[in-house]
């Protein structure tokens, strides 16, 4: 089993830090380069989640990520301190509209869901907590 | 990321680079914006190439649906070709493939483009 965390503000412009975290992570453990992208999206759209949505003005709530590789699979958490949020209550975007009909955003949280194995939201203490894990394949 | 435009006729060709993330699609987003109000006259069709697009999440996303947006307004052809798989995956699964054109490759792309307008 292999483990690593980092924690930074949830200010936008610490995103490429967490990537780098990330690919560090993926090197290191020599996993499939092609499977990467999955999970680096699922990083972005929930590190910028909260930034944008769960930090109240003036103030940056730590965002921590934990990264866990085992038998099956990799599991990836982000906790946050900022207000109580489950992203997974929003509904899904209609991704059947027309070009005129779609609303710009909230395909985020959908696509981490698309790709990702397993998703799931708890708030534990004063922390968001989101763990998503997915099957890596040799 | 970087953006490269190449012009074939009055169709201009968008080939961006690298990763289409938050952190670059603003800056996308305002190119693509000069790219369909046209320097003097304005294109016919713009086409992105996304082959060198190793990465895009919703805020790249995003930036497509504006810009397929502006180019219906407009009466500008646009399509999107040469998605690498990841890409792919992440346009269909957002259903994207259904408001916006995504040919093969570049050379498909171009000779799609209606005539009267290239």
């Amino acid at each position: 089993m292999r483990e690593q965390r980092t924690a930074v503000r949830s200010d936008a412009a610490q995103l490429p830090v967490l990537t780098r975290f990330l690919q560090e992570f993926w090197s290191a453990a020599e996993l499939p380069p092609a499977q990467a992208l999955s999970f680096e999206l699922a990083l972005e759209e929930v590190f910028m989640n909260v930034c944008m949505h769960g930090s109240p003005a003036g103030s940056a709530p730590w965002v921590e990520v934990s990264l866990v590789l085992a038998e099956d699979g990799l599991t990836m958490t982000v906790e946050d301190d900022g207000p109580q949020f489950d992203p997974l209550s929003l509904p899904p975007p209609d991704i059947t509209a027309s070009l005129t009909g779609r609303p710009v955003g909230g395909l985020g949280v959908f696509l981490v869901r698309q790709m990702m194995d397993a998703v799931s939201y708890h708030r534990v203490g004063a922390r968001n907590r989101l763990r998503m894990t997915k099957h890596i394949a040799n | 990321m970087n953006v490269r435009l190449e012009t074939f006729g009055l169709t201009t060709v968008v080939i961006p680079a690298g990763r289409l993330d938050f952190s670059s699609a603003n800056g996308f987003e305002k190119q693509l914006e000069l790219v369909f109000a046209g320097a003097g006259t304005a294109p016919a069709a713009v086409i992105i190439d996304c082959a060198a697009l190793e990465y895009v999440s919703s805020a790249g996303l995003r930036v497509f649906l504006l810009a397929a947006r502006s180019s219906q307004r407009a009466g500008v052809y646009f399509a999107l070709c040469a998605l690498q798989p990841a890409v792919g995956e992440v346009f269909n699964l957002s259903g994207f493939n259904r408001i916006i054109t995504v040919h093969a490759d570049r050379a498909t792309a171009l000779s799609q483009v209606p005539q009267g307008r290239a």
